[in-house]
């Protein structure tokens, strides 16, 4: 239950990339075919490791569509990573990555770790932008790359895994204030300096179960 | 008012001589001002002055100022005290309150409409959005209000508007930091209002870390000794939560639950203390709470995690020492006998924890017996026994091993155990002199039954000592008898829904109930009934269901009620399409869709109580398998030898059946909806155009007359003030404008739903058509209702 660090994610990319079902699939390790299109954003968390630390994800999974773009800018500015999709058999949704990554600098604060991923690489036979052209533009605009398949769950795991990892380690190098809940981190409940001791407070006796205050 | 006179007349430059000048002059003058002085004093003198003639005059100050306002609002946005009295002003002439001052109340809604003015430019409330971010009170005070006054006019716009406009709903969270408690207890209450139902800013809420700063101001406040702020917090969370499947999961996710264990602390000397009103709003939102997480509306693995979190934060646990407390008002103890329904229910983990709590009674009881003294209890309140009925159907949800426990405590047993027990305490309400208890303990009865054939039969086995000397009846015969002799319509519905669940799928209940005297002649004398009083068409449908799983659970071990013998009874008594007409008087009863829409029994009065939930359940999965048998046993008895449909064929008929009945009338409804819109819209298309025309003429002389005052043909005494048009007609006119863009939408809307549900019958129309020519393939002659309106061409199917 207990975690030593917080993370907020927010997944974007084009309506039908893939967002939804790579957020089910980490969460849950299944894959729906008919997944219900996404309203505003929903809600998925898991629990990962790193350095042998406890790293809680909490993840926002986005709306593509224009018409729910200003309600996905209120996510900008409180998550630490991000996860831009496109669909590697649709060109046009490489074309837009420009515009979402436009987008997600303008609201989101300056630290906030993108991961550009390239989803459904199952579909070779159907691909329609090369693994170089997502390097390519990953390399120009400073960020991780990796394609995916929600599907297989090829990649998944470390798709979310290794943007987790950046933002670790810009932690240790100090790059974010970690005190300031709006850069989407918090430190966990044992680990808060200013709070070391046991939770003092609890119901009357007997009290088993979590741990935090 | 003498310093507002002094004022006023250092901003217009001394007293004219002569008459006093008018509210509406002094009003221009100022507003003339505000807008062309270079000076920064002149405009905030101007503003201020404004700012006090805004309640008094306010309907001068809005129409004549609004613009002049908004201009300031942004040429003069690093002035504080400027923009103070601007969002002041602004605030007063918005306002949905009427003040003292004000003189004639020509509108009443003056302030909304001043407000739709306002809002029209949605950049106006992201400039009053961003007065948020200055931390100078003479501004972000003011800026609260404002948002405040609009939101309460209109809600619906305002959530739109902040919601697209950047970072609205984040610079709302953020001042809800604000260590001024005037400025976060007013957000607070900002936040309840324009969160409620809209999910979008609901979610928004959520994640600018919404629940871990409204868990410190609770702490900050005391817990639930916390003043009214504390509430606040709880509706805020409350309306967070409810119905958001995202942000439950959110909040369960991020260990809210456990944070809550604090809100649960009673102290042990409550009883002295004392409930204070503010403590019993506070566990009220609480409880409230709770259940929204475990909601049976819920998903079920979202609330099956929710109970888990819940018991091992030990909030069962506390739940249940309040159950047990005393001194405890009976409005609480029943939402929390509620609460604890939903806390366990269809968690095993939990219903056994809840069957171990002990009352501390001399000499101790179990809780669920104490609980259910009361359900049978008629001096206790009405919603409090409904509140026990619902946790005890929650205690036997889907739990086999609770179900045989109380069924046990009514078998003839070894020990000589005199504790009262469940299934007593049920046996004795069930055929008490109250009707009340009679229907609570025979529905409570029936929930040890469903889905558990073994308890079906286990209670066959129940004796009953009747009068002294006499041979000791089964509890089926006796609810078979009681049903028969009481005159109480209530406790016969009781004990008929008892029954139908008891003898569904039990063919040995159904032989002994066909062995009670009078039994079935009571049955068949209300199906075959042909008056009726109120609520008895009813009772007739309930005869007529349980008549039909005696035919159905038949195994013909009694000569006389044979499958065979029952199903001719029927249909010579009764009628085959009579039968069938009074078994759908249950489903078209409207206290039947009041019991089907969820397991909570809802009623405001004792006689609210009728159907219940699973009862409804039941009807609803047998109803089709009863005709069906009922038609094959007819066509066995014409000599007819072709196999019939399959129970599953059957059954998906009349499936399709109800879905295309029920699209045909949401179809027409829809068309009926259609026809009085477009009227409408024309009507305001009229009206629109009416009032576009007068306004047209109204400027036109308005040109016209500025023309002649500038060549200084009109003496200006006539002049009437044209300045602007008619504010009223200027409003009303803005108003229908709105109003015929929503009615165009609404229409819109309509023709999408109505092209949605015709496509839907479209594709039902082929489903049945397919399953037709199966139906037919196998042999089945079917009588083709509406073949010859059937457009699709039926070799096309497949
Ligand atoms: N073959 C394949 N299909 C996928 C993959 N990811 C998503 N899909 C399909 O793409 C469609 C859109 O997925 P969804 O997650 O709803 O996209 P979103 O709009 O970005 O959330 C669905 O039909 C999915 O089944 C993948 O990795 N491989
Ligand atoms: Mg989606």
């Amino acid at each position: 239950m207990s975690y030593a660090y917080l993370f907020k994610y927010i997944i974007i990319g084009d309506t039908g990339v893939g967002k939804s079902c790579l957020l089910l699939q980490f969460t849950d390790k299944r894959f729906q075919p008919v997944h219900d299109l996404t309203i505003g954003v929903e809600f998925g968390a898991r629990m990962i490791t790193i350095d042998g630390k406890q790293i809680k994800l909490q993840i926002w999974d986005t709306a593509g569509q224009e018409a729910f773009r200003s309600i996905t800018r209120s996510y900008y500015r409180g998550a630490a990573g991000a996860l831009l999709v496109y669909d590697i058999t649709r060109r046009e949704t490489f074309n837009h990555l420009t515009t979402w990554l436009e987008d997600a600098r303008q609201h989101s604060n300056s630290n906030m770790v993108i991961m550009l991923i390239g989803n459904k690489s199952d579909l070779e036979s159907r691909r329609e932008v090369k693994k170089e052209e997502g390097e390519a533009f990953a390399r120009e605009h400073g960020l991780v790359f990796m394609e995916t398949s929600a599907k297989t769950a090829a990649n998944v795991e470390e798709a979310f895994i290794n943007t987790a990892r950046e933002i670790y380690e810009k932690i240790q190098e100090g790059v974010f204030d970690i005190n300031n809940e709006a850069n989407g981190i918090k430190i966990g409940p044992q680990h808060s300096p200013t709070n070391p001791s046991l939770p003092g407070a609890g119901g009357q006796g007997g009290s088993q179960g979590g741990g935090c205050c | 008012m003498e310093y507002f006179k002094s004022g006023l007349k250092s901003v217009l430059g001394g007293p004219q001589p002569g008459a006093q000048p008018t509210g509406a002059e002094t009003i221009e003058k100022l507003v003339d001002r505000v807008t062309s002085s270079t000076l920064l004093e002149d405009r905030r003198d101007a503003c201020r002055a404004l700012k006090s003639l805004s309640k008094k005059y306010r309907l001068e100050v809005g129409t004549q100022g609004m613009d002049a306002l908004k201009q300031t609002l942004e040429v003069d946005r690093a002035n504080c005290e400027i923009i103070g009295y601007c969002l002041d002003t602004l605030c007063n002439i918005t306002s949905s309150d009427t003040f003292e001052e004000e003189q004639d109340l020509l509108n009443i809604n003056i302030g909304e409409q001043f407000t739709e003015i306002f809002i029209k430019n949605t950049d106006n409330v992201s400039l009053v959005l961003s007065f948020l971010e200055e931390y100078d009170f003479r501004v972000r005070w003011p800026a609260v209000k404002l948002l405040t006054s609009l939101l309460k006019n209109k809600p619906k716009d305002i959530q739109d508007i902040v919601l697209v406009s950047p970072m609205g709903v984040s610079k709302l969270m953020d001042i809800l930091a604000d260590s001024r408690e005037v400025i976060r207890n007013h957000v607070l209450l900002l936040l309840i209002q324009l969160t409620k139902g809209n999910a979008n800013i609901q979610k928004i809420v959520a994640f600018e870390n919404a629940f871990d700063r409204l868990f410190e101001v609770i702490r900050e406040e005391g817990w639930l000794d916390g003043g009214i702020v504390v509430e606040d917090c709880l509706l805020l969370m409350l309306n967070l939560l409810k119905n958001n499947t995202s942000n439950i999961n959110f909040f369960k996710e991020g260990s809210y639950i456990q944070k809550l264990t604090p809100m649960f602390v009673i102290p042990d000397n409550i009883e002295e203390l004392g409930w204070s009103p503010q403590k019993v709003s506070n566990i009220h939102c609480v409880l409230q709470l709770v259940r929204t997480l475990v909601s049976p509306n819920n998903p079920v693995q979202i609330t099956s995690v929710c109970q888990k979190n819940l018991r091992n934060a030990n909030l069962l646990e506390a739940l249940c020492n309040i159950l047990m407390a005393n001194g405890v008002p009976a409005d609480i103890l029943t939402e929390t006998i509620n609460t604890v329904g939903e806390v366990i229910r269809g968690n095993l983990n939990n219903q056994e924890y809840f069957c171990t709590v002990m009352a501390p009674s001399n000499p101790p009881r179990p809780a669920i017996v104490v609980l259910l003294m009361s359900m049978v209890n008629e001096k206790q309140p009405f919603s409090l026994r409904c509140a026990v009925l619902y946790c005890f159907q929650s205690f036997l949800f889907k739990n086999e091993i609770g179900q045989q426990q109380v069924v046990q405590t009514l078998l003839p047993s070894t020990n000589n155990n005199t504790a009262l027990t469940t299934g007593q305490l049920l046996c004795g309400g069930l055929f008490s002199s109250d009707s009340l208890s009679n229907w609570f303990s025979a529905v409570a009865l029936s929930h040890t039954l469903i889905e558990n054939p073994a308890q079906k039969e286990q209670l066959l086995r129940v004796l009953l000592a009747t009068n002294l000397g006499s041979q000791p009846v089964s509890l089926l015969h006796q609810c078979a008898t009681f049903m028969q002799q009481t005159n109480k319509l209530q406790s016969k519905i009781g004990l008929l829904m008892l029954l139908a669940t008891w003898m569904s799928h039990c063919t040995q209940a159904v032989a002994i109930f066909l062995n009670v005297p009078g039994a079935m002649a009571f049955l068949t004398a209300q199906t075959s009934a042909t008056e009726y009083d109120n609520n008895e068409e009813l009772l007739q449908g309930l005869c007529a269901f349980l008549m039909g799983i005696c035919v159905v659970f038949n195994d013909n071990t009694v000569a006389n009620y044979s499958k065979e013998n029952l199903s001719q009874l029927i249909e010579k008594r009764v009628g085959l399409e009579m039968y069938i007409s009074k078994l759908s008087e249950i489903s078209r009863h409207e206290v039947y869709g009041r019991a089907s829409k969820q397991p909570q029994t809802k009623a405001k009065y004792p006689n609210d109580l009728i159907l219940e939930f699973e009862y409804c359940k039941l009807f609803k999965a047998l109803e089709s398998v009863i005709v069906k048998t009922l038609g094959a046993q007819k066509q066995l008895s014409n000599d007819m030898t072709e196999l019939s449909l399959s129970e599953q064929e059957n059954g998906l008929l009349l499936q399709y059946k109800d879905v295309i009945r029920d699209q045909d009338r949401r179809l027409q409804d829809l068309n009926k909806d259609l026809m009085r819109i477009t009227q409408e819209r024309d009507n305001l298309q009229v009206q629109n155009e009416d009032l576009r025309q007068s306004n047209l003429q109204l400027q036109d002389e308005n040109t016209l007359l500025k023309a002649q005052l500038s060549a200084g043909t009109v003496n200006s005494e006539t002049l009437p003030n044209t300045e602007l048009p008619d504010p009223d007609l200027l409003l009303k006119l803005k108003q229908l404008e709105k109003e015929v863009s929503e009615k165009d939408s609404e229409l819109e809307q309509l023709h999408k739903d109505q092209d949605d549900l015709l496509e839907l019958l479209t594709d039902q129309d082929v489903k049945l058509t397919t399953f037709k020519n199966r139906l037919r393939d196998l042999g089945e002659n079917i009588e083709d209702e509406d073949s010859d309106n059937n457009s699709i061409d039926e070799t096309d199917v497949k």
